[in-house]
């Protein structure tokens, strides 16, 4: 056959020019070794966004003028009493002084009781009073304290600079995109140390307590905990260890996957260094999954050799030929794998398609490390047969037997029922599947970390949140000197405020209103939009545009809606009445748009993962289904493989919702990767069943095969790959704790389903044929 | 034909009450959370509360509230009912509505926006004969039960410089003396009945009473330059005016000159609630809220937590029932 020949010459190729072919491979190691040392954490807002979403083009159109989504917000508290005393105005200006000087940091936006933005207005006989509210000569005295004191009250910041029991005030601001001392993308991770340094470190002393908040201290402390990832990583190889010494009895058959398998690890991230990437906090994980797949396929490579030397084959000879027959189920398995991640490449969100190229990237360095390497390695060692007594052992063939009954149309009748059932179960259920994030807090991080802790006080002792969303209204120069314009985004802000989950909005229109009533006494009677247009230029002149609620030229004006939380429902409900609300209102002259904001990136990213869920599905699963058919050439076969597969993808959607994990960007791609991967275990023990079947032997017999020459391997591989990811339950970082559960039910439900399901189908498709 | 004209003449009746068709009010699940402006009794089992987006709030207990259908979004300061079924409100767009029907539904009898200025209060005599106030000298006056509406200038509130700056440009530019003309008066802001005599205040420092329903009216003199916002006759019969920046004064009957009484509040005081018996209250900006057992001349502070603008109240059934710029606000105080 063709095929055949094309494996004859590489087989020769390479076992001839072993020591070449081994050179080659130091040399690139070393290469890609160096490239490897060089690898940095890298993480940016931009990233984490869908670039390409229509929000996204919104926030992004007008993220100049507001500021965006990524600030940086510093509560400093007084654990002992209230803010007014010496100790803690030292430490709020100290606060106040090192973030401004961060670079990084948008000067202009950074707002503290200290800024001189930050002013009182009171309302007297003839008019105006007011002034900062921290007078240029403030001494932290009593008498200055009592002046201060009574300037917030008239300021109305409360709930907003301080807290509102007046035992913390808040320093904060929005943060560039670019560094503007190094003219390139700001570091998000270093900034993240600085503010830890600078200002954490420094501050946080004696009463005083410091915590900070946003995007980038995430991110931050999301590296931090997946350095702990390294410890995993030890971990893992030395429990994979195990399990393969265990299974190959073999100090050395133990030593090179595991050896081959870290070669692999040290390429992928060398190749990332190449191409000019990071490795972002959040695809720290797969390096983990590169080595543990590595591992699995090196477990097929050691079981083969081993029954070949215990045939009385020399190891070269095993080797050879063990090479010939794993390449093309160990390729076939393994381009799977990579085309189940690159079709996350489909997602439009900057980390997902990081995580697919590192993936998809690692998965092809396998093809090379373990079926090429691998081989040859042992090809050089001595191998000796094992005892007798051990090889009578190794056989299993009692349990082989038991299990083989899955292939008889008696139990695969039962089997498939339950299958049905489960199935049936999962799909309903699944259906229940939340998008997006449903805890409260950064999902990333647990509950009781330090930055959720910080996000609970926050959110606790201040009327804002972190939780907003702001509806852009674009409208026309000056558009806000026009009472229309007003009105309309009153009503619209109105509405939204009747909208359950919405805490409470602020707009220019609604600003205006206070200060109209403000212009006119103080009278609450005047609390409206005049209709008069010098009134209304007056009340919109003492709002300025570092309020964040018009730009310079008065066309562009946020309404910025306040939430309970950031659960998927609550961003739903919200997001659909400013659809229903906007759809209304809009005129040639206005329009609402979504939207900027924390929350309304979560919006937008929630519905591009939404989106992109059945689109994957079908990719993964195309890319799969056609893998099958070149490989087995048989519809049936390729039907045993694949539904078993759809079966544990949808009983996994099951799971994530009886375990509250919403569909994010983390979880997202756990079901692309446990497809590709899960697949590997029908290939190689229905490559076997699929020679037999061709050549007329039952499906039992068939499966018995497979199961004596692959079952242990299949069995070591599942449980391998399941262990080195549930180390990840005892990460510091959620999304991984979710990955680590979702990754270790794939592995384990696959594999099962492989050894279970799979024969039970091939009993029933090849039924006829007997 | 004849319908031709019916229909011509209702037309022609349309445009002289409303010069633009409002658009009704929302029915928003946060009405009683809105900012409310006035608040007053319908007979003896209703309350009626009235505020921002043409809310108009109805409950019969004081805790649970039904939003009544309201034909316009303006923002409605002030109401007043003469029974237990007719009322009228009044507020921004120099709107006035009217119910027959205890406030459960409204309809329009006045809707001026290009007036540009605020009702600020309304008041009846009886069923027919009622006043309307508001920003700038706003007066209108009806004797139809507010069928029509006719607009009344008040000289007497003008210094005499003032009146003759006024002729001197009626001769020379008749347009700017209109528009000179029409915002020339203070604010008033509180119509007051107290048996047969009206009292208005308003802005520097206006108090004035009338004896004819507001024919004819005598400014008292000057004893404050800034705004005054609500004037009450308490129950020992004494008048208490209070206003801007905490300032309060009273008025013995003996006719004594007006004293200032200390509030010890720097805040705006919106208005006074009188009770059945000598306690009476002070709302105001701020979470303000002072009572006084000794007809005004000392009150006790009740500071509200949430610093909200206390603006309005009632007493019903037992309970201080007030408005706010959050809604309605059931205050228990504790002595």
């Amino acid at each position: 056959m063709n095929s055949e020949s094309v494996i004859n010459r590489i087989e020769v190729g390479i076992f001839r020019h072993r020591l070449t072919v081994l050179f080659l491979f130091l040399a690139t190691t070393i290469f890609l070794a160096y490239q490897a040392s060089q690898i940095r954490l890298d993480a940016s807002f931009i990233k984490n966004i869908p670039l390409n979403h229509s929000y996204m083009k919104t926030y992004l159109k007008h993220q100049e003028n507001f500021g965006g989504a990524n600030n940086i917000l510093i509560s400093v508290c007084n654990k002992d009493g209230d803010i007014f005393n010496e100790e803690f105005f030292t430490s709020l200006k100290g606060v106040h002084d090192q973030l401004f000087f961060i670079p990084g940091v948008d000067r202009i936006q950074v707002k503290s009781l200290y800024s001189p933005s930050t002013r009182f207005v009171e309302v007297v006989e003839d008019g105006f009073a007011g002034g900062p509210v921290i007078p240029a000569d403030f001494k932290p005295d009593e008498r200055g304290l009592a002046i201060v004191k009574s300037n917030i009250e008239k300021a109305g910041i409360v709930g907003r600079t301080i807290s509102d029991d007046y035992t913390c005030a808040m320093v904060q601001s929005s943060l560039m995109d670019i560094d503007p001392s190094t003219g390139k993308k700001l570091d998000t991770i270093s900034l993240a140390n600085q503010l830890e340094d600078q200002i954490r470190s420094q501050y946080e002393k004696g009463n005083i307590s410091i915590h900070i908040i946003g995007f980038a201290k995430m991110v931050g402390d999301v590296a931090l905990g997946a350095k702990g990832v390294v410890a995993f990583f030890g971990i893992a190889i030395a429990i994979t260890a195990l399990m393969v010494f265990f299974f190959s009895k073999s100090f050395k058959l133990t030593l090179l996957p595991i050896f081959c398998s870290l070669v692999t690890v040290v390429w992928q991230m060398g190749m990332l260094t190449v191409i000019g990437f990071g490795l972002d906090p959040m695809s720290i994980l797969v390096p983990f999954l590169v080595f543990a797949i590595g591992v699995s396929h090196a477990v097929q490579m050691i079981n083969s050799v081993k029954k070949l030397v215990n045939q009385g084959y020399s190891a070269k000879e095993s080797a050879q030929f063990s090479f010939r027959t794993l390449l093309v189920p160990g390729m076939v398995a393994l381009l799977s794998d990579t085309v189940g991640f690159l079709t996350l490449l489909s997602i439009d969100i900057g980390v997902i398609r990081e995580l697919a190229i590192t993936a998809s990237l690692g998965v092809a360095m396998i093809i090379l490390t373990n079926l090429i390497l691998l081989p040859v390695l042992i090809s050089y060692m001595s191998l000796s047969k094992d005892s007798e007594e051990q090889l009578e052992k190794n056989k299993n063939i009692e349990v082989w037997k038991k299990l083989a009954v899955f292939a008889t149309p008696k139990a695969a009748k039962v089997i498939l029922s339950i299958t049905a059932m489960l199935f049936v179960a999962g799909a309903y259920y699944s259906q229940q599947m939340k998008i997006g994030e449903l805890h409260a807090g950064a999902p990333a991080l647990h509950e009781d970390s330090r930055y959720n802790q910080d996000t609970f006080l926050i959110t606790d002792k201040y009327a804002i949140t972190v939780d907003y969303i702001s509806v852009i209204v674009e409208a026309y120069p000056n558009a806000c000197t026009s009472h229309e314009t007003l009105a309309v985004m009153d009503e619209f802000q109105w509405k939204m405020e009747n909208v359950p989950g919405v805490d409470s909005a602020i707009s220019l229109a609604s600003v205006a209103k206070i200060v109209n009533a403000g212009y006119n006494e103080g009278n609450p009677k005047w609390r409206s939009l005049s209709r008069n247009q010098q009134s209304l230029v007056q009340s919109i002149s003492r709002v300025p545009t570092s309020s964040g609620l018009l730009d310079r030229n008065c066309s562009v004006m946020p309404v910025i809606l306040f939430l309970e939380d950031h659960k998927a429902e609550t961003i739903n409900r919200v997001v659909d009445k400013v659809k229903l609300y906007a759809s209304e209102l809009n005129n040639e002259q206005l329009q609402f748009k979504l939207a900027s904001g924390p929350v309304g990136v979560m919006a937008a990213t929630n519905e591009a993962v939404e989106a992109a869920q059945l689109p994957m599905m079908i990719y993964v699963y195309a890319a799969v289904i056609v893998l099958c058919l070149i490989s087995f050439r048989s519809v049936r076969a390729t039907i045993s493989v694949v539904l078993p597969l759809y079966v544990v993808s949808t009983l996994a959607q099951w799971l994530m919702t009886k375990l509250d994990i919403g569909l994010t960007v983390s979880t997202l791609p756990v079901i692309a990767l446990g497809v590709g991967i899960g697949v590997d275990y029908g290939i190689y023990i229905l490559s076997t069943m699929a020679t037999r079947l061709r050549n007329g032997d039952t499906v039992y017999n068939a499966y018995l095969a497979a199961l004596t020459e692959r079952g242990s391997a299949v069995l070591i591989t599942g449980v391998t790959l399941a262990i080195g990811v549930s180390t990840w339950f005892f990460s510091d970082l959620k999304f991984q704790v979710d990955m680590g559960i979702l990754m270790t039910f794939m592995f384990l439900v696959n594999m099962l389903a492989a050894i279970v399901v799979l024969p039970a189908l091939a009993s029933i498709l090849w039924r006829e044929k007997k | 034909m004849k319908q031709f004209w019916a229909f011509v003449f209702s037309f022609l009746s349309f445009v002289a009450v409303a010069d633009q068709t409002p658009s009704p009010s929302w029915q928003a699940p946060l009405a009683n959370k809105s900012l409310l402006l006035d608040i007053t009794t319908a007979g003896a089992d209703r309350l009626v509360a009235v505020g921002e987006y043409g809310h108009v709030l109805l409950s019969t207990d004081g805790e649970n509230w039904q939003q009544a259908n309201v034909p316009v979004t303006s923002t409605l300061t002030a109401v007043y009912f003469i029974n237990s079924q007719k009322g009228w409100a009044v507020g921004h767009d120099a709107s006035i509505l009217q119910t027959t029907d205890g406030g459960a539904t409204w309809s329009i009898q006045q809707f001026f926006p290009h007036l540009e200025k605020p009702l600020l209060d309304v008041v009846f005599k009886d069923e027919l004969n009622g006043l309307a106030i508001g920003a700038y000298g706003m007066f209108y006056r009806t004797q139809d039960g507010g069928n029509t509406w006719i607009k009344e200038f008040h000289e007497e509130f003008l210094f005499q410089e003032d009146i003759d700056y006024l002729n001197e440009l009626k001769q020379e530019d008749e347009e700017a003396y209109l528009d000179e003309r029409s915002s020339i008066l203070p604010h008033f802001n509180r119509i007051t009945m107290d048996g047969r005599t009206l009292y208005m205040v308003g802005e520097i420092g206006l108090i004035a009473k009338s004896n004819d329903f507001g024919k004819s009216w005598q400014p008292f003199d000057e004893i404050y330059q800034g705004s005054f916002f609500d004037l009450e006759r308490t129950r020992k019969g004494n008048l208490l005016v209070v206003g801007l920046r905490g300032n309060a004064f009273r008025s013995l009957r003996n006719g004594a000159p007006w004293q200032a009484v200390d509030t010890e509040t720097q805040a705006l005081l919106n208005s006074i609630v009188l009770t059945d018996t000598n306690l009476l209250y002070i709302l105001g900006n701020s979470g303000v809220l002072l009572s006084s057992e000794d007809d005004g001349q000392t009150f006790t502070h009740h500071p509200q937590a949430d610093g909200k603008a206390l603006i309005a109240g009632t007493v019903f059934h037992g309970k201080l029932i007030v408005v706010s710029d959050v809604g309605i606000k059931t205050i228990t105080i504790f002595k």
